[in-house]
């Protein structure tokens, strides 16, 4: 080590050191002169003397520089100028071999940097190790036609994982102590926060008092939420997201104290989270964190289920919850303490749910936090993987064909080399520096096209979406993997060849015309089979690309039931700017109204969801049937079928006339009246849900099968019930759908004009055309279909590359060969004036 | 390569006889090469060729080391003297000279002679 230490001092000092040197060897040369002039020579002879004496100054001065130890950076020096000059030399070869390398290793450094950040990422959490996620399993799934949010996902061998919890389920968890501490939390959705009049919607959590001690999250700046404030009654109080108090509330060091309004409701700031936190699940990107009794007054208008009462009722399953293991716990022991008292719970204290179908806890480990997605995004991306790995393997067989073809094409040179007095081990260092050079420049662009490959991927995935947290970066595990792996099959497939043309029977080398002959053609049998195994694997991520496609196709070309286009659609929450109960429904009567007014819309209604993204689901008690069945539920507007342009096959549709304090009423779909009444017509039959189970609710027409909720999944059973009516309480947010002639969108501004004289206080959110809602929902297959088929091309172009790279290559050097078919003689001839060339 | 050879050959014994004659004091490069020639009684020519690359590989290695200073003519030379590291791999490779003179003495002739 000091050896080396004192090598690079000198390094650095090597001009001194030259200087040094001369002066040096001048000084002896004029201690020798004058020595001999002491014996009596003359001057200019004892000069001349010395200087004979002294012998090729030149060759001493460069011997002696031998001995300072840098002879190595020298020969290094020397063989990477050579290497540059030998990439010039055949700029096609290099061009090719680049463009591959880099290819390779940029798409593989790319996707799985993506990779890295979903799977590996951990919850900025401290100990993520110890945090576990609690779950409930069903053997079978509920609902039919929902896609489910919040870490729900039918389970790979059939029945349901769900992670939503009843309050007093998680006081179950709570007071078991099993756990260092258990915490919960629940999307409060988009809250309308206005800022000094300037009000916006902004995406809030609602978080119980433990969920930052138990997260063990250090304030960024005032304090974190703490028990106290996560109690009805307590002071209104809200944490900031790091990026919102930077955004809204003008910089981190200033927003403790300050007051913001929420849904009309003053809370005061009390600190910030600290900007890499990111709430308990990566999908989401909480700004706000509001303490969960909050809701008391936040959600005091909830019509499903006022939050004063969803406390205590074990029916109401809302919450997820995560919590910390005791030291030396594992979630298995957890789980198994747990799981008997929680069944037993669900069995005595729920009363709704189906008793055949009782769910069971799991404990798994929470380190990631919730993992919607991970199982959003895992399997895609893990193709993608093997897309592109198979693309780095495409690279390094282009390399290794390329160099095997010219190392066949440079036995003569080795030859050369060898027999003017190289040594072999000279030879082969010389050339792996050029192997590794190509394989470090290629990594270089590789590096560059993988961070342009990573913004584009990113892009493409968060598709104008705000709060997308996905951000990879750069993996260097990878990079260096991948740069590794091109090195490695540079060396490999550089050194065998080398190794094999320095052992050479100089003479027959050099006889040898510079074609490499015979050499040539027993390379040739490798090199093909290397070509023929590019070939399969272009062709297998072709067709791997090419359905992918086929079923973004199906995808897009489904049958939905309505027609989605010429829609436009917005959000709209007035309970959050203080409507309420039969104003509300007027002041949403009045805006669908005025909306149908504009010129060029044909019909405008709204509905409680958009048609598909997610459903909603509630018991019927009692249609004839005694079991107790979920069934899809849309909660509409007046004109709403002819909006969507849902064909009415039987009574009416949904109809101004059903309003608050007329009967109930209900338009069912096609698909539910078979199933429930078969042949017989339901109109005028009565359906009654555990919701209300006073309510009798009369069949006054019947829909044509419609797609709801999921887009993969068959149009199935649905209920539409009219909003006015609010039989199971009032409905908050609605989406606004306006049928409009020509563009959707150039119908934005107005309808935004109409809703600010309406209200000025409240936002128009999530302007979307019915379209590009229903391509959101498949956009993760969009995108994946799109890399796919770009990777696939990108294979090809790899493997033709190569091809054509390999095939040029032999050509160029057979040249002499095929103009000169039958003189041999001068074809040798010529390669040896190159050769000495 | 012929010139790897003659360094190879002179290696050991050329620097043997530097670190033998710095051990007396320091001296520059000229001064080592006479004093060399004058003590075997002119029998060692010390040539330049070889004795500047053994003098900086010595001093690669850390068992002398040199400095500018102004000769007893008061010209600036590059003198070079023993380190303690230098003196250790004296006393090491003088005695393993000595072992292998007496030995060849031994074998060729009772009556021993240096040769270079």
């Amino acid at each position: 080590m000091r050896a080396f230490i004192r090598k690079l001092n000198w390094l650095l000092a090597r001009r001194r050191k030259e200087a040094e040197l001369r002066e040096e060897l001048a000084f002896h040369l004029e201690e020798e002169a004058e020595e001999l002039a002491e014996r009596g020579l003359g001057v200019a002879e004892a000069r001349n003397a010395a200087r004979r004496d002294f012998g090729n100054s030149g060759l001493v001065a460069e011997d002696t520089r031998a001995a300072w130890g840098w002879r190595w950076t020298e020969e290094l020096a020397q063989d990477v100028r050579y290497a540059m000059r030998a990439m010039r030399a055949s700029r096609t070869f290099t061009a090719l071999a680049l463009v591959s390398l880099a290819l390779g290793i940029g798409a593989n450094t790319a996707i799985f940097s993506f990779l890295d950040a979903i799977l590996l990422r951990r919850l900025p959490a401290a100990d993520p190790e110890s945090l576990v996620l609690l779950r409930m399993h069903m053997r079978q799934s509920e609902v039919h036609g929902m896609e489910y949010h919040d870490g729900s996902f039918k389970t790979a061998g059939g029945g349901f994982t769900n992670a939503t919890f009843a309050y007093p389920a998680f006081e179950l968890f709570r007071n078991s102590g099993v756990f260092a501490s258990v915490f919960c939390y629940q999307s409060a959705g988009g809250l309308n926060v206005s800022i000094g009049g300037d009000a916006r919607i902004a995406d809030g959590e609602y978080v119980s008092g433990e969920y930052f001690h138990g997260l063990g999250i250090r304030a960024a700046s005032g304090r974190l939420l703490e028990e106290a404030d996560d109690r009805a009654g307590a002071a209104p109080v809200v944490v900031a997201g790091f990026g919102f108090a930077n955004a809204r509330l003008g910089g981190v060091a200033t927003v403790v104290g300050r007051q913001i309004r929420i849904d009309g409701i003053v809370f005061t700031v009390v600190g910030v989270a600290p900007a890499e936190f990111f709430g308990a699940d990566p999908a989401a990107a909480p700004e706000l964190y509001v303490p969960m009794h909050a809701n008391l007054l936040l959600d005091a208008q909830n019509s499903y289920s006022p939050p004063a009462g969803r406390y205590a009722d074990p029916n109401v399953e809302w919450l997820n919850v995560m919590a910390r293991l005791r030291p030396g716990g594992t979630p298995a022991q957890a789980q198994a303490v747990l799981s008997g008292p929680f069944s037993e719970w669900m069995r005595t204290v729920n009363t709704r749910r189906n008793r055949a179908n009782l769910p069971t806890l799991l404990v798994e480990p929470g380190a990631g936090g919730l993992d919607g997605l991970r199982r959003e995004y895992r399997k895609p991306l893990a193709l993608l993987l093997g897309v592109t790995g198979l693309i780095l393997v495409l690279a390094c067989a282009n390399i290794a064909n390329l160099l095997l073809a010219r190392a066949a094409a440079r036995r003569r040179e080795m030859a050369i080399r060898l027999s003017v007095g190289a040594g072999r081990r000279r030879v082969i260092r010389q050339l792996l520096t050029e192997s590794v050079l190509l394989a470090l420049a290629g990594s270089a662009a590789g590096i560059g096209l993988a961070i342009w490959g990573m913004r584009s991927i990113t892009a493409l995935l968060a598709d104008g979406r705000e709060g997308f947290t996905l951000h990879a970066a750069l993996n260097w595990h990878v990079l260096a993997a991948a740069a590794a792996l091109a090195v490695v099959t540079g060396v490999f497939f550089g050194l065998a060849p080398a190794l094999e043309a320095t052992r050479v029977d100089l003479v027959t080398a050099l006889k040898q015309s510079r074609t490499g002959g015979a050499a040539g053609h027993s390379r040739f049998g490798l090199g093909r089979a290397l070509m023929v195994a590019q070939m399969g694997i272009a062709l297998l991520v072709l067709v791997l690309a090419g359905l992918m496609v086929r079923t973004l196709g199906n995808l897009e070309s489904v049958r939905l039931g309505f027609d989605r286009e010429h829609v436009l659609t917005f959000h709209l929450n007035p309970a959050q700017t203080g409507h309420k109960g039969a104003e509300m429904t007027a002041f949403y009567e009045e805006l669908r109204r005025r909306l149908a007014e504009l010129p060029g819309v044909q019909a405008a209604s709204l509905s409680v969801l958009p048609m598909i993204g997610s459903g909603q689901a509630m018991t019927m008690v009692s249609t004839g049937k005694e079991e107790a069945k979920a069934t899809l539920i849309q909660t509409v507007g007046p004109d709403f079928f002819r909006t969507m342009q849902i064909p009415i096959l039987l009574g009416r549709g949904i109809e101004d006339r059903d309003r608050a304090g007329a009967p109930y009423t209900a338009v069912v779909s096609d698909g539910f009246a078979r199933e429930h009444f078969g042949q017989r017509n339901p109109v005028g039959e009565h359906l009654r849900f555990s919701e209300c189970e006073r309510c009798e609710i009369e069949i006054v027409g019947v829909a044509a099968n419609a797609r709801y909720g999921s887009l993969r999944d068959e149009a199935g059973p649905v209920v539409y019930l009219p909003y006015g009516q609010a039989a199971f309480g009032p409905v908050e947010a609605m989406y606004y759908e306006l049928r409009t002639a020509g563009n959707p969108l150039a119908y934005e501004r107005e309808a935004r004009e109409i809703v600010r004289r309406a209200d000025p206080g409240l936002p128009v959110a999530d302007v979307r055309t019915q379209t590009a809602r229903i391509d959101g929902t498949i956009r993760q297959s969009i995108t994946f279909a799109r890399l796919c088929a770009a990777f696939a091309l990108l294979a090809l172009a790899i493997a033709c590359v190569g091809l054509y790279g390999t095939v040029a290559y032999r050509v160029a050097r057979r040249t002499g060969e095929i103009e000169h078919p039958h003189g041999a003689g001068r074809a040798a001839r010529a390669g040896c004036l190159h050769g000495a060339a | 390569m012929s010139k790897l050879s003659r360094v190879d050959l002179l290696q050991g014994t050329l620097d043997l006889l530097i670190l033998r004659t710095l051990a007396l004091g320091r001296s520059h490069g000229h001064a080592i090469a006479k004093h060399i020639q004058r003590t075997s009684q002119d029998l060692l020519q010390v040539e330049t060729g070889s004795l500047y690359p053994a003098l900086h590989r010595l001093e690669a290695k850390g068992w002398i080391a040199a400095s500018w200073e102004l000769s007893e003519k008061g010209k600036r030379a590059r003198y070079y003297q023993l380190t303690a590291a230098g003196r250790r791999q004296l006393v090491e490779e003088q005695s393993r000279w000595e072992a292998f003179a007496r030995a060849m003495g031994l074998v060729l002739n009772p009556n021993p002679e240096g040769t270079a």
